[in-house]
């Protein structure tokens, strides 16, 4: 009696964040999955089931889609492949003991504290061809030449959004290195400094080697995080100028709520949901595979 | 190669030049924002880098008229979901650190799956749900977002948080007689309460920063979020570059202020949700 009373007190306990996660992430999942599997276009009426039309379409019908599946990788790669290395670097200088390091450690996780909204608006004002805070400054300085277009060039904007990414994440890479660096048991690396080991050594032999959680997991969520990103670009750029930095979120937007394609739109969000697990899931077994060692 | 850095890092002021062109780095978008925020339209011509003359606070002026609404709006949002999440949070992390049933690691892991779904994937149908339930266009329809898609997050930081809890203290408790609900009232409760801080800052920053949500599930000043109504202050108005920047410097004070005085809590939040620790 008493063992049916305490299962039912779990249950009781479980219940409201099952119920909810259950319809909002796998019933809306099936949903969309359904949806993406009509021709239904809009608020009125329901559509007829076409089966896999609108995947087939996705891949042999339709160069935006495959241009902003590559926007999307090559932009998710250049982000993770600077934000990770930088975020140790700055890990590193920071745990040199200098006085201020508290201080730094704030200053380089303050743009993460700003939403998407506010980072691109910045961003819009420091890009800005004419009057925008770069190219002003590199005016200043008497290098003019060097002035950019920036997001208003098709060859430069996915590097340039690459770089409001960094700017905004490398503190929390930072945040990350800097405690899994404070990890490392003290005897190791006094061991190595007693065998005259110097600081580069101390870094490469074996601070950095024992780092390899901290890049797992902050890899994880700088990858969802780059996958799932609308805001920054809609912002920004809106794709442009053309499609050059259309990535997946913004053209899911574009043809779900200003084309009404609705079933396409579901479509795109299923595929990023997929795409998402297949890129996901091999890290977070990693990561499962870490907290059992 | 090897010795050139070894010799350079002895030297103290050749570190601090490099932390400094980094802080530069981080700072002078924040800065460029702050300082146009504070001119008028004439002082705009000088550009973005020369410091503004004064306090002149008439940016700041239009832009509140324009977004106080959206801005009480995000305030209801983000402290409603917050703590809807964070609570719900805190009763399945409890259950799922402190006991092992049949399923419960499966439920764990159908729990947290929903962190990693990117909004995309299920806005379509989420849009239609809040149709149904007849509150799409209304805060309501953000405070039930917010708190769904939050409680994946709250789940794993609470069950981080009770994990290192010795279970001898439930367990005594439970040889008291006392029950699931009498274990956690007066033993996990009182001992969670930082755990409350860290995961409600944690949901706080994340919620009063979104803007897609707010963007699909809303229309109009009267319902949506501060994040929509500064970005849309960019199309208005030709170049009013200050009053843009100053709406989007207002929107950041709270989540800014938290990050100033509570930088513990966030930075334990943060690595709460991605190390385990």
């Amino acid at each position: 009696m008493r063992r049916w009373k305490r299962s039912a007190q779990l249950v009781m306990f479980l219940l409201p964040a099952i119920i909810i996660v259950a319809v909002f992430v796998y019933v809306f999942l099936g949903w969309s999955l359904w949806l993406s599997l009509t021709d239904w276009k809009g608020l009125g009426g329901t559509g007829e089931f076409v089966g896999l039309k609108n995947y087939i379409k996705m891949f042999t019908n339709d160069r935006i889609f495959i241009k902003s599946l590559k926007n999307t990788l090559v932009l998710s790669g250049i982000f993770i492949g600077v934000t990770i290395p930088l975020g140790l670097f700055n890990a590193i200088l920071l745990d040199m003991g200098l006085r201020g390091r508290r201080l730094f450690r704030l200053i380089y996780l303050m743009p993460l504290s700003f939403s998407f909204v506010v980072s691109a608006t910045m961003w819009l004002w420091m890009y800005a061809p004419e009057s925008g805070a770069i190219n002003t400054l590199l005016r200043m300085i008497g290098l003019g030449s060097l002035a950019q277009p920036w997001i208003t060039a098709s060859s430069q904007s996915i590097p340039s959004l690459a770089i409001i990414y960094i700017w905004q994440f490398s503190g929390f890479a930072t945040l990350v290195y800097y405690a899994g660096i404070a990890r490392v048991p003290q005897q190791l690396i006094e061991a190595a400094l007693v065998d005259g080991a110097s600081t580069f050594r101390k870094y490469i032999s074996i601070i950095i080697p024992l780092q390899r959680p901290a890049t797992i997991t902050t890899v994880v969520l700088l990858l969802m995080y780059s996958l799932r990103v609308f805001d920054l670009v809609w912002l920004t750029t809106g794709g442009g100028p053309g499609y050059s930095s259309q990535i997946l979120s913004t053209y899911m937007w574009r043809v779900t709520f200003n084309r009404n394609q609705f079933a396409y739109g579901a479509a795109i969000g299923i595929f990023m949901f997929l795409l998402s697990m297949v890129i996901l899931i091999p890290f977070l077994t990693l990561v499962r595979r870490g907290e059992e060692a | 190669m090897r010795l050139f850095i070894n010799r350079l890092v002895k030297h103290k002021y050749f570190i601090y030049i490099i932390l400094l062109g980094l802080s530069f780095f981080y700072l002078f978008p924040i800065y460029a924002m702050v300082n146009t925020s504070l001119k008028d339209t004439p002082e705009l011509a000088y550009g973005p880098i020369q410091l503004a003359k004064g306090f002149n606070l008439s940016a700041y002026g239009e832009a509140f008229q324009r977004i106080k609404q959206p801005y009480v709006n995000s305030a209801i949002m983000a402290v409603s979901a917050t703590v809807l999440s964070s609570f719900i949070g805190a009763m399945s992390g409890y259950v799922l650190s402190r006991y092992r049933f049949r399923g419960s690691s499966i439920v764990f892991f159908l729990i947290i799956i929903g962190f990693y779904v990117a909004p995309q994937s299920i806005l379509i149908p989420l849009v239609r749900f809040m149709g149904m339930l007849g509150i799409y266009n209304t805060y309501f329809a953000l405070i039930l977002t917010h708190t769904a898609y939050g409680i994946p997050i709250t789940t794993l930081l609470f069950k981080n948080y009770f994990d290192p809890i010795p279970t001898a203290l439930v367990e005594s408790a439970q040889i008291d007689g006392c029950s699931v609900i009498g274990v956690f009232t007066k033993i996990m409760l009182p001992l969670a309460l930082p755990g409350f801080a860290v995961v409600g800052i944690f949901q706080f920053t994340n919620i009063w920063n979104d803007y897609l949500y707010g963007l699909t599930l809303t229309q109009g000043v009267a319902s949506q979020p501060v994040t929509v109504a500064v970005a849309n202050l960019k199309g208005t108005t030709v170049a009013a570059w200050n009053v843009h920047m100053a709406g989007a410097f207002m929107s950041s004070i709270p989540v800014l202020v938290i990050y100033l005085f509570f930088l513990r809590l966030i930075i334990k939040g943060l690595l709460m949700g991605s190390v385990k620790e």
